[in-house]
């Protein structure tokens, strides 16, 4: 590549060259005055030389320093950017976390309670069925009790009027336990 | 009419003597010193508020300096940084007075292979300096290929001397070459537009306004290629090896 250039440029200047004799008929190629060398040299150097120090002592230090301020600034951002990425990934993972235990915790407390619940409720069924087993049983007793209560009146009751319609029937007293004795026959037959 | 040849004529605008030598101030003089104060402008002015959000004339000074900084980096390598301001200088001075000797009336210092080679000779003489410095003799190495066989390196070393030697030349025409062959080449065409006239004139000077885009592109390609070939010898001269 590199000959390649070195040969094309001396054709291009062997072009120029022909391009300059073709002139030099008509007056020459200034280019080749040697008269006009000294004065361009020197101007070049000037030139040359002053673009060199403005460049090198202001310009370059000059974009240097802004360039790197501005990657600075970029890496700067770029890294105050990760780090609030990280921040939020970590807000929300401790959110994530927060929200799972809370609902672990929900539903602990929901089985708890469900189980507490639900033993209150057969233990206030059994309480609640044992007391009514209880007042029937008192009740059946009591009126058990009334029943006996009102067939030993009952007894007493027959055998009173027994003994009235007897006497007045006869004139006399009647015997006390033949009457006694029918009466409850009487009544467990009626009763039966 | 005009030879195409005038517009590259120096003229002594302010007849100046330094130390017997002649250091009139010339046309050639002026346009380099107006590149020069354009650099300035776009460069140190253009970068004074230094903002981290550059404006218009700080992003091509920015683009300018990270297109050359890119350009040392890729070419030379760490070791280039501190030649990094001169390859700077040396694009950004040939590019403004290229592309200010696309300006009518102006004048092209760079067509003028005294200037050219003075550059380029520079160079050459830089890039030995600063090889023989870092390598000493050992610089030498860089005219042997490695892995040729002996008989061959009697040919290759005298072509790969003869080849470290013309590099000034080549440096130099190929510069001089493209600004004197293009603005030759728009000056005649354009004496051709008035010699057709109104009536066949238009084809030469359509010609010229494709040519006009040409050479502006060339104005900068010659700078960039005068840079980056400075870069190839300054990384031969560094590292010895191509």
């Amino acid at each position: 590549m590199m000959r390649k250039s070195v040969f094309g440029a001396l054709a291009i200047g062997l072009a120029a060259f022909a391009v300059g004799t073709a002139a030099a008929a008509q007056g020459g190629m200034p280019q080749l005055d040697y008269h006009l060398f000294a004065p361009q040299l020197v101007w070049l150097a000037i030139a040359f030389v002053t673009l060199y120090l403005v460049m090198s002592r202001l310009a370059v230090p000059a974009i240097s320093d802004t360039l790197e301020r501005r990657q600075a600034k970029i890496q700067g951002d770029l890294d105050a950017a990760e780090k609030a990425n990280e921040d939020t990934r970590a807000l929300v993972a401790a959110y994530e976390k927060r929200l799972a235990d809370s609902r672990e915790d929900a539903r602990r407390l929901m089985r708890e309670r469900g189980e507490g619940d639900s033993n209150a409720a057969a233990k206030r069924l059994q309480e609640l069925s044992e007391r009514l087993t209880r007042q029937i049983d008192e009740a059946e007793q009591r009126i058990a009790r009334q029943r006996d209560d009102v067939m030993a009146g009952l007894e007493q009751m027959a055998r009173d009027i027994g003994q009235d319609v007897y006497s007045k029937l006869s004139g006399q007293e009647a015997d006390q336990n033949a009457l006694t004795g029918k009466i409850a026959a009487a009544i467990k037959g009626a009763a039966r | 009419m005009h030879s195409p040849m005038e517009q590259f004529e120096i003229k002594k605008l302010l007849h100046l003597n330094l130390f017997g030598i002649d250091a009139s101030f010339t046309n050639s003089a002026t346009w380099m010193i107006i590149a020069v104060i354009l650099a300035t402008a776009v460069f140190v002015w253009g970068m004074r508020q230094r903002a981290l959000v550059p404006g218009r004339l700080q992003s091509v000074a920015e683009v300018g300096y990270e297109f050359i900084a890119g350009m040392v980096r890729d070419n030379v390598g760490d070791g280039g940084k501190k030649y990094f301001p001169f390859i700077l200088t040396l694009f950004i001075f040939i590019l403004f007075c290229n592309v200010l000797g696309m300006v009518p009336y102006s004048f092209t210092p760079t067509s003028h292979i005294v200037v050219t080679f003075a550059m380029a000779a520079f160079v050459f003489v830089g890039v030995t300096i600063i090889g023989f410095a870092r390598h000493g003799l050992h610089f030498l190495s860089l005219f042997v290929p490695k892995g040729v066989p002996f008989v061959l390196l009697l040919l290759l070393v005298p072509i790969e001397i003869i080849s470290y030697f013309i590099r000034p030349f080549s440096l130099s025409i190929r510069l001089f070459a493209n600004m004197l062959a293009g603005h030759t080449m728009l000056k005649v065409f354009g004496g051709f537009v008035v010699m057709m006239g109104i009536l066949g004139g238009w084809a030469p000077l359509a010609f010229i306004v494709v040519f006009t885009g040409l050479e502006l592109l060339i104005a900068f390609l010659q700078a960039y290629v005068f840079a980056i070939l400075t870069c190839l010898y300054l990384n031969d001269a560094v590292h010895l090896h191509h």
